[in-house]
């Protein structure tokens, strides 16, 4: 008998999704705000190694590489934004980011 | 080198030509701002070469398909790609549009002493992008196209790094994006797990396991044999959910406002076109191709946010008094009504469908109109750069007559006055919801456009009458138009852009036999 099925890894990407989903919302700092995105592609990449593992398909794990860099690019260009901003407001609060407004 | 002959000579990249010509460009207008002898106040050549390469590319691209070689329908890359008639109109479209944010980026940067090269960069990789992603007919080529849109995006709207309210909507607009471009991958995931795994889940499928589980045609017939299934159909929600990000649709218009109002005018206006033109044509896609089996599930999921989206930006538009929030609000709006033709077209699928054309005519209008606002907006010289209130366009038809009726003919354009071809295209898009019997979506998009009279009105009579007498302690405000030198080559532009939208309101023979 097999005792981890597809359904478990789903249950935990969807998990780290979750996870990472509350920490976009909730957080407060900026550069956490990044880190929970990076965590919910990561519970998208388990989700799908474990999907192409089952099904004895390769396309999953090849998604995986280009969610992997595209993560990474994200995050450089996130990064350098941040920075940038810091250098202006002496902040990486999602409060203190309020000059757009009516 | 074996393996990679065939590998060449499987793909026919000569389909995919005016995406590597753009790239091409792209690479060398930034080793033109590279080697070039800054020091000496040596102006840069990169923008006037970006213009003329884009230009030439569209008309070349319009006459190779119109003329030298008609389109059929074709799958190359091995399934990822798809081109056809309906996938090259799309590619001129984002060509024109991009070549008009070039021109108008270029008299932009000038003025603000921005860096050049860059830009024009960004935005030729951007339209590469969007040109694949409107012709990607698989999973993976759609999200490595989107990213590829969105991380150029990301960068546009930071453009202007010394003002940090550019800054900020740079950093809201990547929280806001990668987010949706995490829950389309999440969706995505669970269209490729079932489909790669259907005895799992307890799905049905009738032996055709050798095709790929991420292509758009395996997963139109396994999801017309599961249209119940409920993974399947979270996998659906959230993929459109991703796609309702881009075009700014209603639970997720929240990053509009703030990202348009923050970034420079020119990526405002290719944000509000380009982009969202992408959305409509993704979506076109999606729903004739894979979620094509689904349409009973998805046409009142559609219906529901198409009538949200149009109270919503009509009525918050009403509210806002800096006028690129105004147009952010009033393109939400408009994302509304184009959602009614999406669904129009689930209901008569088929690329010959009125549906479809008359989405096309809609954005190619929206586009003119687009343009002529947001290139007049540009050359205003306000105190603070992307604070454009009401009152800066006191008078305007007195101090500046052609800006003044270039962007009343925008503004009626959008607002569907009779004479423009926002109008026309607003009567063929209700004429469209009336044929397809929906009703109810029909009534909200009345009702939306009578609601956006208001503010395009608010706007317009700004424009065209004097202020009010101001009190003798009120400090005069400074003029944003005084300074404001006319450029030949913007205003041709500009004005040949309002006589498109005027022209396309009274004659509509190019497009044809389809109305």
């Amino acid at each position: 008998m097999e005792l981890v099925t597809p359904h478990h890894f789903l249950a935990l990407g969807a998990l780290l999704f979750g996870i990472g989903f509350f920490g976009v919302v909730v957080r407060r700092n900026l550069l956490l705000v990044l880190m929970s995105l990076e965590l919910m592609l990561n519970g998208v990449n388990v989700a799908l190694v474990s999907f192409s593992r089952a099904g004895l398909n390769l396309d999953g794990s090849l998604f995986v590489f280009f969610i992997m860099t595209v993560a990474a690019a994200e995050v450089a260009l996130g990064l350098a934004l941040l920075v940038a901003l810091y250098k202006r407001r002496q902040s990486v609060f999602s409060e203190d980011m309020s000059l757009l407004r009516n | 080198m074996n393996s990679f002959l065939t590998f060449s000579n499987d793909n026919i990249w000569y389909e995919i030509w005016p995406e590597l010509a753009l790239v091409l460009g792209a690479v060398i207008v930034l080793s033109m701002d590279l080697f070039s002898k800054r020091e000496r106040g040596f102006p840069s050549m990169a923008g006037p070469f970006a213009i003329f390469f884009q230009g030439l590319l569209f008309s070349f691209h319009l006459f190779d398909y119109l003329a030298w070689h008609p389109t059929f329908d074709r799958t190359t890359f091995s399934g990822m790609l798809s081109q056809g008639f309906k996938g090259d109109v799309m590619r001129s479209f984002f060509l024109l549009s991009s070549f008009l944010v070039s021109i108008l980026g270029h008299r932009y940067l000038k003025a603000n002493l921005l860096r050049v090269g860059e830009f024009h960069h960004l935005t030729m990789l951007a339209t590469g992008g969007l040109m694949l992603l409107c012709q990607s007919d698989h999973f993976l080529m759609l999200f490595v196209s989107l990213e590829t849109v969105a991380l150029c995006f990301y960068s546009l709207v930071a453009y202007d790094r010394e003002s940090p309210k550019s800054l900020e909507a740079g950093i809201k607009y990547l929280v806001f994006g990668a987010l949706s471009s995490s829950l389309l991958l999440f969706g995505i995931v669970l269209l490729y797990g079932v489909g790669a795994n259907p005895e799992v889940w307890g799905a049905r499928f009738t032996g055709h396991e050798s095709m790929d589980p991420l292509s758009f045609s395996y997963l139109h017939t396994f999801l017309a044999e599961n249209p119940d299934h409920l993974l399947l159909r979270a996998g659906v929600v959230l993929v459109l959910s991703g796609m309702a990000f881009k075009i700014g649709a209603a639970p997720f218009q929240i990053w509009v406002p703030d990202v348009y109002h923050g970034s420079p005018m020119p990526v405002t206006a290719f944000l509000a076109v380009s982009s969202k033109a992408a959305g409509f044509f993704v979506l076109l896609n999606l729903v004739q191709g894979p979620f094509g089996g689904i349409s009973d599930f998805l046409l009142p999921l559609l219906g529901f946010i198409a009538t949200f989206t149009i109270f919503f930006g009509n009525l918050a538009a009403c509210a806002q008094r800096n006028v690129k929030r105004m147009l952010g609000l009033s393109g939400v709006a408009h994302a509304g009504y184009l959602l009614v033709a999406i669904m129009a077209s689930m209901l008569f699928p088929g690329d010959s469908d009125r549906a479809v054309w008359v989405l096309f005519f809609y954005l190619f209008v929206y586009m003119t109109a687009s343009f002529s606002v947001f290139g007049i907006m540009g050359l205003a010289r306000t105190s603070e750069e992307s604070e454009h209130d009401f009152s800066n366009y006191c008078n305007l038809a007195e101090k500046r007559p052609w800006m003044a009726f270039v962007l009343v003919c925008g503004i009626s354009s959008l607002a569907g006055i009779p004479p423009f071809a926002g109008f026309i295209s607003k009567v063929l898009l209700i004429s469209v919801a009336y044929e397809a019997e929906l009703y109810f979506s029909l009534a909200a998009m009345i009702i939306g456009v009578v609601i956006s009279i208001f503010y395009y009105f608010g706007w317009i009579r700004e424009i065209c009458f004097k202020p009010d007498k101001l009190h003798d302690d009120d400090s005069l405000p400074v003029d944003p138009w005084e300074t404001v030198t006319t450029s030949g080559f913007v205003k041709i532009v500009l004005i040949s852009l309002t006589m498109a939208s005027i022209v396309f309101g009274l004659w509509q023979a190019p497009f044809g036999n389809s109305f």
